[in-house]
């Protein structure tokens, strides 16, 4: 399954870049290509491109704050939770992922 | 309950706090910088100015814009764009008409749902329709968010916050402590997470008031953690009791600098490997730590900044030793909770068991 996704935390400095980290990791163990974007303090890293988010099956938002260029998903099945929730079970939902995109 | 998860307000107070947490930081270490060197706030720029008054200068003009730039950042948050211009005029009158921070949040969500309400109930001819983003919810947003805060909101504001501000300003000794104590605790336990930044913006409008103690504190306590971590290690390797892997201790080269400039995050793997022991020693610190500080009144004039805050206060030493005696309280509580690292926690990649999913915290779409 293809992934894309934005990480974003309030300070922008920290649970953004862990987010992205667990997110890629929890995905790649599984078996699943995944893109992720950090919208931190700094600005945005990583751009998704085009390509990517055409060809992916969902979008997955991890952020605590709002995140810019939303519309860039429009139609695609997407996922928001806030950070601490990857970061604390990424693998678990990288399973409910799969989950909600299967039945599609 | 479903309803208020709907309308994340807590998402909107995030996004207010990341967009105005730089204007905090460069305006207040302007202010702080140009009051070292002897800067005035220019009243008359027709009568010139020296180089430290144009830095105060700036700086009080940052930190004057934080209740509007609070107010934007969450209308914006809730309707997007249209609610830039309705959220940039309800904070300028909430600064004017004194209802400061605390009206700028409050004016900011307002302003924020009712550009939705407009957007959503408000139906206008066709031929009327692409008058709505620019003429309609900008007019009649600002307008209606602007007179809330005029005649309802504003003043109540303005009136509790005077209260709040005589009511600090005259507390004895051990009332103080307490407060020292509560803002601490509830500063220092979740690491630069939601609580912390709830408390800022408590804090935040006292500092705006000129009560610079509590935001002292919270700047105490998200530093005790990563002082306290490090010292814990220094500590625990007298008694020769073995608390962080080598991982761990990795993490703590970095963790340490970030705690001086007051970043608390940076200890973060080292609290998610042991999350529950390391919360209870950080609450101890940062309250303990929290208590001194306010009891000593160290008194930071710019709101963030860690060590570099130091300059700026006029009560420095107390500062110093209530971050040394909370850090030590955290370290020693440290070494006491945590159990000693075993060879098989050594070699293994932290697979510890992950929390389960309340699949009501997913948004689908």
């Amino acid at each position: 399954m293809n992934i894309v996704g934005v990480a974003a935390c309030t300070a922008g400095i920290a649970h953004t870049y862990i987010a992205k980290e667990k997110l890629m990791k929890a995905a790649q163990e599984a078996g699943h290509s995944i893109f992720v974007e950090t919208q931190g303090t700094i600005g945005t890293q990583d751009n998704l491109t085009e390509e990517q988010i055409k060809e992916a099956d969902v979008v997955v938002i991890a952020a605590d704050v709002k995140i810019n260029g939303k519309n860039r998903f429009k139609g695609k099945k997407t996922i928001e939770v806030p950070t601490d929730l990857v970061i604390k079970s990424p693998n678990k939902f990288i399973k409910k992922v799969e989950e909600v995109v299967a039945p599609a | 309950m479903s309803m208020l998860k709907k309308m994340e307000l807590k998402k909107h107070m995030m996004t207010a706090i990341s967009f105005f947490l730089p204007v905090v930081v460069g305006a207040g270490f302007l202010l702080a910088i140009g009051n070292i060197l002897g800067g005035q706030n220019i009243e008359d720029f027709s009568a010139g100015f020296t180089f430290a008054d144009t830095l105060t200068t700036m700086g009080n003009l940052g930190l004057g814009l934080l209740p509007m730039v609070a107010a934007t950042a969450i209308s914006f948050s809730i309707a997007d764009k249209p609610g830039i211009a309705p959220g940039i005029i309800v904070g300028m009158v909430s600064s004017s008409i004194g209802a400061g921070f605390l009206g700028g949040l409050l004016g900011g969500y307002i302003a924020g749902y009712l550009v939705q309400f407009i957007k959503k109930y408000v139906k206008v001819p066709k031929w009327m329709e692409g008058l709505m983003p620019t003429l309609i919810i900008p007019f009649l947003g600002a307008a209606l968010a602007g007179l809330i805060m005029f005649y309802i909101i504003g003043t109540p504001i303005s009136v509790f916050t005077e209260y709040l501000t005589a009511y600090l300003g005259n507390l004895n000794t051990s009332s103080l402590f307490l407060y020292g104590v509560i803002i601490g605790v509830l500063s220092s336990i979740d690491y630069g997470g939601p609580i912390n930044k709830i408390v800022f913006s408590f804090v935040f409008t006292l500092f705006s008031e000129g009560i610079y103690e509590p935001i002292t504190v919270l700047i105490l306590a998200s530093m005790v953690t990563p002082f306290g971590m490090t010292m814990a290690y220094f500590i625990s390797k007298l008694f020769r009791k073995k608390i962080y892997t080598k991982l761990e201790v990795e993490t703590l080269k970095t963790a340490f600098p970030m705690g001086i400039c007051q970043i608390t995050e940076g200890c973060f793997p080292i609290v998610m490997n042991d999350i529950i022991r390391c919360v209870v020693a950080t609450g101890i610190g940062g309250g303990i730590g929290g208590g001194l500080s306010m009891l000593w009144a160290a008194d930071s004039r710019i709101p963030a900044g860690g060590m570099f805050a130091l300059p700026t206060m006029e009560n420095p030493i107390g500062f110093i030793a209530a971050l040394l005696i909370g850090s030590l309280a955290t370290a020693i509580a440290l070494i006491i909770l945590k159990k000693p690292v075993t060879d098989a926690q050594e070699n293994k990649v932290k697979e510890h068991e992950e929390a389960d999913i309340d699949i009501s915290d997913l948004r689908i779409s």
